[in-house]
């Protein structure tokens, strides 16, 4: 669905974008992700359309953004940061206006507004004056303004800024409906939505991308947690011994019970065989948990190097 | 240029459901008062004062100072929010990135602008049927048609000068000011230049002063010299200003 090809944007001197390279296909919902600066709305506006490219290729459902822009604007809808609305208009007309704009046809227009205003809990506002609205309220007119024409891709730059808790939940739950159907793809500076939502993480990181892969696979290389009744000694020279385990390392004892931090060989579970030698020694495991490697971590991690390596080029 | 409609209609909403038109007509509507007045004083003052070349039904509007500085001021002031301030509040994000053209947005602004410099026009021509049927003065219409037609084409000229600086900035200050200073070299100082050139005895370049002097030509048309040449001036001017509005718009995206 999205398909962009070392993707790269000057502002000047700037590089804001620097040779990026993704796909995304339908169903999948991709969180961007990156510090302030990074790129990433650059990186958005690139596929939008809304800037061109300094160099590289992008396209949207087939579509080339420099060669055909206005086929590939009809296939996405875009919530740009903060939203940005006229405050003169009610709701409705809004959207109204929108869906003429992007083309949906007079006999659907009715339903897919009614839709739209629906699934982002809009009905009770519905003839307000955008201005009026509140900065949540705003946001989901944005977001209802995004998906009135049905696109298959979605491009939503940090579509939970400003909401409530609450909001917040239905946003996600909201976002991974649309999932189910579109490609989406979202930017955020939050983890915990990342995890809520995505199903697969690119980390950019100076106009770069620092890291692109599945959520799954990001978690599952954390350490083994290991809490077992018995000598910590012994019970870590068994677990260090066990198949599958690359090292293990004592980190506490209290009343009896030790505390571990196991960590597997790449690509090996051992957590079943961890668990038998503990039971055939009579030291009863307390907890064997796959410890999630926790998202924040890869993400400084994959900054840091990323910053690293310009650094490096840049000294050389 | 499917989409001119939706987005005119948008642009004159903004315009029309707020009070900033009302306020602007009714500010007008004042000027108008004082031209007609002015109009009315210069009638009823005893026929020999003055030729046929001097008839005040010929001076009304084209030579009335109030209405010159008043569009001076009113059209920069209507022009300069409709490409910048999208741009200042960002809502040009969204519609940028609909599918809709740069030349669909530039021509419905400048519509938009047509519209509403139109609405300026009326209240000088609402005195004109009370002079013509309840004063039963009856003044020959074709010179103040000719003018109305002028006056038009002007306005095509000038609106779309208006747009065109409002799409080089996102300020709306900036594209204001150079609205006025281009509209002022093209009304006064165009006319003062071909009295300069008559000073120093340059006839042609009088000439060609005064063919370009929005001033002289809106004079003439008041006069009843129905001057197409001004006409097609007008209109070349007005089309290639929003050509290279819709050029620089385009390639001035996201900046």
């Amino acid at each position: 669905m999205i398909e962009a090809r070392r993707l790269s944007k000057m502002y000047g001197p700037v590089t804001a974008v620097d040779r990026i390279s993704f796909e995304m296909g339908r169903g999948e919902v991709v969180g961007l992700l990156g510090p302030n600066g990074a790129g990433k709305t650059t990186t958005m506006r690139l596929l939008t359309t809304y800037l061109p490219p300094t160099s590289g290729r992008a396209s949207l459902c087939g579509h080339d953004v420099l060669d055909d822009p206005l086929a590939a604007r009809r296939c996405v809808g875009y919530l740009p940061e903060n939203a940005p609305l006229y405050g003169e208009m009610r709701v409705r007309e809004y959207l109204d206006f929108r869906a003429k704009l992007k083309d949906v046809p007079r006999s659907k227009r009715r339903r897919s507004i009614a839709e739209a205003v629906a699934r982002c809990g809009l009905s009770d506002v519905e003839n307000r004056v955008v201005g009026h609205l509140s900065r949540g309220y705003r946001q989901r007119v944005g977001l209802a303004d995004a998906i009135v024409h049905e696109p298959p891709i979605l491009i939503l730059d940090e579509p939970t800024a400003g909401l409530d808790p609450i909001q917040v939940r239905e946003v996600r739950t909201l976002i991974r409906e649309l999932g189910e159907r579109h490609a989406v793809l979202l930017s955020t500076h939050i983890m915990s939505e990342v995890e809520a939502v995505c199903g697969r993480v690119v980390i950019i990181a100076r106009g770069r991308i620092a890291l692109d892969d599945r959520l799954d696979n990001l978690r599952v290389d954390g350490a083994l947690f290991v809490e077992a009744r018995g000598p910590a000694e012994a019970i870590r020279k068994t677990l260090a011994a066990t198949p599958g385990v690359a090292s293990a390392r004592t980190l506490g004892e209290a009343d009896g019970v030790a505390s571990f931090e196991v960590r597997p060989k790449p690509g090996e579970d051992p957590r079943e065989e961890v668990a038998t030698r503990l039971v055939a020694n009579g030291w009863p495991p307390r907890t064997l948990d796959a410890r999630r490697g926790s998202l924040e971590d890869r993400f400084v991690d994959a900054v840091s190097r990323a910053g690293l390596v310009a650094t490096e080029a840049e000294a050389g | 240029m499917r989409h001119v409609p939706t987005l005119l209609a948008r642009e004159l909403n903004a315009y029309f459901l707020g009070p900033m038109a009302y306020l602007v007509l009714l500010a007008f509507q004042f000027i108008a008062f004082l031209n007609f007045w002015e109009l009315v004083e210069a009638l009823s003052r005893p026929q020999g004062e003055y030729s046929s070349l001097r008839d005040p039904m010929n001076r009304y509007i084209a030579e009335s100072t109030p209405f010159w500085l008043a569009i001076l001021i009113a059209i920069p002031a209507l022009t300069m929010r409709l490409l910048a301030e999208e741009k200042r509040s960002g809502t040009i994000e969204p519609l940028l990135t609909a599918p809709v053209t740069e030349g669909e947005i530039v021509v419905s602004k400048w519509l938009a602008g047509m519209i509403m410099y139109g609405a300026l026009l009326i209240p000088f021509a609402l005195y004109l049927p009370f002079l013509y049927y309840q004063a039963d003065f009856h003044f020959d219409p074709g010179p103040i048609l000719s003018l109305g037609v002028g006056l038009t084409t002007m306005g095509m000229m000038f609106v779309a000068v208006g747009v065109f600086f409002s799409a080089v900035t996102r300020n709306q200050v900036v594209a204001a000011i150079w609205t006025f200073v281009a509209l002022f070299l093209m009304v006064v100082v165009t006319h003062l230049l071909a009295f300069y050139f008559a000073g120093r005895r340059q006839t042609s370049l009088v000439d060609a002063a005064r063919h370009v002097a929005i001033l002289d030509q809106m004079r003439s048309f008041a006069l009843g010299r129905f001057d197409l040449r001004t006409i097609a001036l007008h209109l070349s001017v007005c089309v290639f200003v929003l050509f290279a509005t819709t050029t620089i718009f385009a390639a001035r995206r996201g900046r």
